[in-house]
């Protein structure tokens, strides 16, 4: 997020915008009808990244998350906008389309994004973070507090990191109730 | 870990020292041993225990928080692995912009002050009163345990004292003096299992009354340490042995028992400043009239209520940071207790030091109960706080700040039944007013004479 990316209003417009080829269900074995590898591959490609088609075998593998390949097509939508820098690390995109992608749709369906405010803002600030940009005219504080507001993984991660809190609370709680605990062990004075 | 065995509590035990065990329980003028305890220190523990001890032995105390190179490491730990500090923690590394702790934030949650990465497996807990009077369970370990000697053995040398007691001897024996009290046996694997017994000179855990003396002569341990009370029923009891040091914690050593002891038993009295929360603190020495400082990783502040010193040369509450029990580390814990920080000599000395002071209350037919055993006969009341102040007359003020579900019928029968009918004046406080001043007597004897119940 060091550097201003392009403006978010953009960038959500144009998720809102995506035609219906890249809202079509994904080829998975023999159902669907995008081919989402090829498609990114070609949307990587048109901007000198090479990489081969079994790179992005999870966008067409039957054991991704449903949504993963949705995302992932959104995501082309997103990248081929003119007015969107792209750094010069592949591996930075590789990993948005295969690993971002892949966590949000644990979260969030590729019809949510489409439809709500909110998910296109967060799948455009998830883009822009994965390619070390924040929204033009932010600041890093304001961005940041901006994708802790909107992300929906923030907000599943707080939940799950609240759930082991409370976890490793009550083993703590019930270690010090523990008779082993009870009977304590040597110290050389009292209190 | 459930209901340990003999094994657990006792990992390698050598043959000499389960002969010590045997010897120190089956001997016939033994106490009833009420409990079970032991080190439980795994071989490699032990030598960490002993290169602990090396490091306190050498190491430079230096209190001050800009002056201590551990503190930034400590506080980045903290903040990263503690539940509570990551809250609570400010942006800034300066340790004066840290918000202060107190009981309190352990009572309301001890849990989330123990660091993330700690393994649970073999927690001990250590069971505090406090001044309060709200019980707590700390969190604790085995080695955490095993360090407390290496800040006596700090404090003994200062006064001149090296222990010496090993294989077949009896290092320690810990003495109580209370109703009801926690008796083990064990022995001390990084002393070459070298013995240490917990036994409670009250009569009702021995079969006769002369037994303590044959038993303390039997044992010939070279240290005896108890609190103030444990100690002045000490000096009632006949028996010939003279410990190499008489070691005092828990509460104020008031100096007239401290120079009846050391007349009786013609060894060094240490009295050390020590706490459940961060064990030995301070140990006073004469010299310098004062407390002073025992642990190198241990940052000791002096702040009044609104967290700044206090003017020169007025005492304020002893604030702690760092420490040695890695299951609880303390950022700024306010201990309750009041001191001044000093230096003399290049050394940091506690000064006017007030803690808890040892109050035995009289009882209706007119022997004396030991404060603790008041605090443990309400230990399970929904209390917040409380404090029990004995007029002349022996008449009692009751003040008791009350948990949900409070009785005061049902807490006052409790005092009557430990006490023996006495005349209670009760008073409620629906809101915290601070620490309470937790036991307070007006009879002359209630500080010095022995009591024979």
């Amino acid at each position: 997020m060091d550097i201003e990316g392009a403006p978010l209003p953009l960038l959500t417009r144009r998720i809102a915008e995506a035609p219906a080829d890249f809202l079509a269900m994904p080829r998975i074995g023999a159902a669907g009808l995008v081919h989402v590898d090829a498609i990114a591959r070609d949307v990587l490609s048109s901007r000198g990244i090479d990489v081969p088609i079994t790179a992005l075998a999870a966008l067409s593998s039957p054991i991704s998350p449903r949504e993963h390949p949705r995302l992932a097509l959104l995501i082309c939508w997103l990248l081929v906008e003119p007015q969107l820098q792209w750094p010069n690390d592949p591996n930075a995109l590789l990993a948005l389309l295969l690993i971002r992608a892949r966590e949000l749709a644990v979260h969030l369906s590729a019809e949510a994004v489409i439809a709500d405010d909110e998910r296109r803002e967060e799948l455009a600030r998830l883009t822009l973070m994965a390619l070390g940009q924040r929204p033009a005219g932010e600041s890093l504080v304001q961005a940041r507090d901006r994708w802790l507001a909107v992300s929906t993984m923030e907000r599943a991660r707080l939940v799950d990191a609240s759930r082991a809190a409370e976890q490793r609370a009550r083993a703590i709680r019930e270690a010090l109730a523990r008779k082993a605990a009870e009977e304590s062990a040597d110290k050389w004075s009292r209190e | 870990m459930q209901n340990p065995t003999h094994d657990d509590r006792h990992p390698g035990l050598t043959a000499h020292g389960a002969e010590l065990l045997k010897r120190m329980r089956e001997h016939p003028a033994a106490p009833l041993f009420r409990n079970h305890s032991g080190h439980r220190l795994l071989p490699m523990e032990v030598d960490a225990v002993r290169q602990h001890s090396e490091r306190v032995r050498c190491a430079d105390i230096e209190p001050r928080p800009h002056f201590a190179a551990w503190l930034p490491a400590f506080l980045k730990r903290v903040r990263e692995q503690v539940p509570y500090w990551r809250l609570h923690a400010p942006g800034s590394d300066e340790l004066g912009d840290w918000p202060t702790t107190s009981r309190a934030n352990f009572a309301a949650d001890i849990a989330a002050f123990v660091p993330d990465d700690l393994s649970l497996d073999r927690v001990i807990n250590f069971r505090t009163t406090g001044s309060t009077g709200h019980p707590l369970l700390l969190p604790s370990h085995p080695v955490v345990a095993a360090r407390y000697l290496s800040y006596h053995q700090r404090a003994y040398r200062r006064l001149g004292v090296e222990l010496t007691a090993g294989r077949g001897q009896v290092g320690v024996l810990l003495i109580g003096w209370q109703q009801k009290c926690f008796t083990y046996t064990s022995v001390t694997p990084y002393r070459d299992d070298c013995g240490l017994a917990k036994i409670n000179l009250h009569p009702v855990d021995w079969r006769h009354l002369s037994d303590r003396g044959a038993y303390i002569d039997a044992l010939a341990p070279e240290v005896i340490a108890g609190d103030p009370l444990s100690l002045a029923v000490l000096l009632e009891i006949e028996f010939e042995h003279r410990p190499k040091i008489l070691l005092s914690t828990s509460m104020q050593l008031l100096p007239g028992l401290r120079h009846a002891l050391e007349a009786r038993f013609k060894c060094v009295v240490a009295d050390v400043y020590s706490l459940n929360e961060a064990g030995p603190i301070a140990a006073y020495e004469n010299s310098v009239d004062g407390h002073m400082l025992l642990q190198p990783e241990l940052v000791v502040e002096i702040l009044d209520a609104n967290n700044r010193p206090p003017g020169i040369g007025e005492a304020g509450d002893v604030v702690l940071t760092g420490g040695f029990n890695d299951y609880l580390p303390l950022v700024r814990y306010r201990t309750g207790d009041t001191a001044t920080l000093e230096r003399v000599g290049g050394e940091f000395v506690l000064r006017r030091l007030l803690g808890r002071q040892p109050v035995r209350i009289r009882r209706a037919n007119g022997s004396f109960l030991n404060n603790i055993d008041i605090t443990h006969a309400l230990a399970d009341l929904p209390i917040a706080q409380f404090s029990l102040h004995q007029r002349v007359d022996g008449d009692l003020d009751f003040t008791v700040q009350p948990g949900p579900g409070f009785d005061l019928d049902e807490t006052i029968a409790r005092l009557n039944r430990v006490l023996g009918s006495a005349k209670i004046r009760a008073q409620m406080l629906h809101k915290s007013e601070g620490k309470l001043w937790q036991y307070r007597s007006d009879i002359v004897d209630s500080l010095e004479r022995s009591p024979v119940t």
